[in-house]
């Protein structure tokens, strides 16, 4: 048996079809790990706004932009079809357990009865109900304003803190706006929460929640029993009457409501929250399609190179296919059915190689890492976009090829 | 299959002129005239570069005369459009080459489906047809052989199978036997005659080799480019 140079040139062809379905798949793979990570996200934060139990939010500019959190709370509740209102104040403190480990923790300071009312279904299981904080209604401590009144000083823990530092119901911590445990108070752990999976784990995942004007105070508003602390609150969530909730146009016509008592703040509903959520979702999809878009273009040329020099390492079989009768639009089919089928097969590798890299990362990864990647969702629909458009894509790059076959001089090819 | 009939070939006045850079050029071949009635087995032969694959290449339509008239039957063909000389080739015309030209990636039995595959033959009837074509050159055992794992001989078998796959009326070899040792050239030559009596085609082929012109019915001899002789032969 003979050995024919052509078996070379077939394995170094081999290898560039390896090499062409690698470029394209680690092109492929790109996007499908944004884009599956970045939609799972966008998806279950929409679907917590989706769930949740309260309709609108009342807000104003700057950091607890809301003075009179306590006032505006029974301000709103005289609105029609307004049910509750959950001036929510978020401060970042530190936590001192019994063994003086210290730890950021994303303290809430919440009225508990209305704040309890705007807990979605699935919130609401992760809270004990009604939330043992002492105080329902935050008026015996807070005490119009004196902050004079006597407090309960209870906390709740998130339990992935409790569970990390080892602290449980009928314990305490102490809470301090600085790193200093001196200017801190100690607090009764008075009940557990769990944490929906958050991006923002775990950092997020270590909470606390407490009374507002508790929470206002530890903040350092007041320098001394008698001073003034103002009312502040970062939000006001508001429920409205089940009938107005499922109206959208009334619903509306609340939000105008309360938008009119309180010109100064800024009232959105949950549904617009939803849309600017999905339409900076969709940004940041186009924002990934358009990074992804340059590995992309980088493997599509380099498909392209291949089907050219293949093209012209073959180019006497295309003179004896053209030689023998062949049509010159069959040989192009057969160059576009080649780029086509390396296209095809990179973004199958692609896919699952993107597949297999969000598993890994939901597996191995940093655990805030690790938090997104499990949220990842791989949309059929997408992933059939995504392989048509790169099969789609191969046919231009497979135009060059196309051009350098019929440029082939059928006699010269076959001298 | 039934085979094509084999078309009369003639050139009138026909010459080929190359560009070879610059202003110079090369004439192949100058006003040629010349009838190929059907069914005939014709040698081409002459020294190198006198145009005997020129020849051949216009008559098979693989080339386009810059002067002159080619006709099939009468028709003329050889200013006709690439895709309509492509198709005409397809049907008609069957090319045997020196080096054999198979394509690589194929099997021998591949090889020989390729013209019916282009020419739309259902896989079914292309493989039986191709099977029938290989035990015909006494190559059925190495159907499923690549070029690479073919003697010299073997290949220009499967070539004559390829060539005659379509059924053409008109058989054009060049060299066919030029690069093989004499025993495989003599099993080449011998299944070259026969194949074509077996379907009364025209068999036109250039040689070098007196041998292998002696077994044609009718001798061309080209020099600079013109037909300078043109005898009756075997």
């Amino acid at each position: 048996m003979r050995r024919h140079p052509s078996s070379r040139a077939l394995r170094h062809a081999r290898w560039q079809s390896v090499l062409a379905v690698a470029a394209i798949a680690s092109a492929v793979a790109l996007p499908v790990v944004l884009v599956s990570v970045g939609g799972g996200v966008a998806a279950h934060e929409l679907a917590s706004l989706e769930q949740s139990g309260y309709q609108l939010v009342v807000s104003a500019e700057g950091l607890h932009g809301i003075g009179n959190a306590h006032q505006d709370e029974v301000k709103l509740l005289a609105l029609p079809n307004v049910e509750d209102a959950a001036p929510i104040l978020s401060i970042a403190v530190d936590a001192f357990n019994a063994s003086g480990n210290v730890s950021p923790l994303l303290a809430e300071g919440v009225v508990p009865y209305p704040f309890a009312a705007t807990l979605g279904p699935s919130e609401a299981g992760l809270f004990p109900l009604p939330l043992p904080l002492g105080d329902p209604n935050d008026t015996v401590h807070f005490a119009h304003g004196t902050y004079l009144g006597p407090t309960t000083y209870d906390v709740l823990l998130s339990s992935t803190y409790a569970s990390k530092f080892g602290v449980r119901v009928g314990s305490s911590v102490v809470l301090s706006p600085t790193t200093n445990a001196s200017l801190g108070v100690r607090y009764n752990v008075t009940g557990l929460f769990g944490t929906p999976l958050s991006v923002v784990q775990p950092s997020g995942a270590f909470a606390a929640v407490l009374l507002l004007s508790n929470l206002q105070t530890l903040a350092g508003y007041a320098s001394g029993p008698h001073a003034v602390v103002p009312d502040g609150a970062d939000t006001i969530e508001v429920v409205v009457t089940p009938s107005a909730a499922e109206n959208p146009a009334a619903l509306a016509r609340v939000a105008n409501e309360v938008q009119g008592a309180f010109p100064a703040y800024t009232v959105t509903t949950l549904s617009s929250e939803a849309s600017q959520l999905r339409s900076a979702a969709s940004v940041l999809t186009g924002f990934y399609l358009a990074l992804s878009s340059v590995g992309l273009a980088v493997g599509l040329l380099f498909l392209a190179l291949v089907l050219v020099r293949r093209v012209e390492r073959e180019r006497r079989s295309i003179g004896i296919r053209r030689a023998i009768g062949v049509p010159a639009w069959s040989v192009a089919g057969a160059i576009v059915q080649d780029g086509a089928t390396l296209a095809a097969g990179g973004t199958a590798v692609g896919v699952v190689a993107g597949y297999l890299v969000v598993r890994g990362l939901a597996t191995w990864a940093s655990a805030t890492v690790q938090e997104a990647a499990q949220l990842a969702i791989f949309g059929p629909v997408f992933l059939l976009e995504l392989v048509g458009a790169v099969v789609a894509l191969s046919v231009v790059a497979s135009l060059a090829a196309v051009r350098s076959a019929w440029s082939i001089d059928l006699l010269e090819a076959l001298r | 299959m039934s085979s094509s009939a084999a078309p009369r070939v003639e050139l009138r006045k026909v010459s080929r002129t190359y560009a070879a850079g610059g202003a110079e050029e090369v004439r192949a071949l100058r006003e040629v005239d010349l009838d190929l009635p059907a069914g005939g087995f014709v040698s081409v032969g002459g020294p190198s570069g006198c145009g005997k694959t020129t020849l051949l290449n216009l008559v098979g339509l693989l080339d386009a005369p810059t002067d002159g008239e080619l006709r099939w039957d009468g028709t003329p063909v050889g200013l006709r459009s690439d895709r309509e000389r492509s198709r005409l080739r397809l049907e008609m015309v069957g090319f045997i080459f020196q080096r054999f030209y198979l394509l690589p990636t194929l099997t021998a039995a591949e090889n020989v489906e390729l013209p019916m595959r282009a020419l739309g033959v259902p896989r079914a009837e292309r493989r039986e047809r191709a099977a029938g074509l290989l035990r015909e050159v006494g190559l059925e055992e190495r159907a499923r052989a690549y070029p690479h794992q073919l003697s010299g001989g073997e290949e220009q078998r499967v070539a004559i199978a390829r060539a005659v796959a379509n059924g053409p009326g008109l058989l054009l070899a060049d060299e066919p036997t030029g690069e093989l040792d004499s025993a495989s050239a003599n099993v080449v030559l011998d299944l070259l005659v026969r194949v074509r009596a077996a379907r009364q085609a025209t068999l036109v082929l250039v040689t070098h080799n007196p041998e292998v012109a002696a077994r044609a019915s009718r001798h061309l001899t080209l020099r600079d480019g013109r037909v300078v002789a043109d005898r009756a032969g075997a």
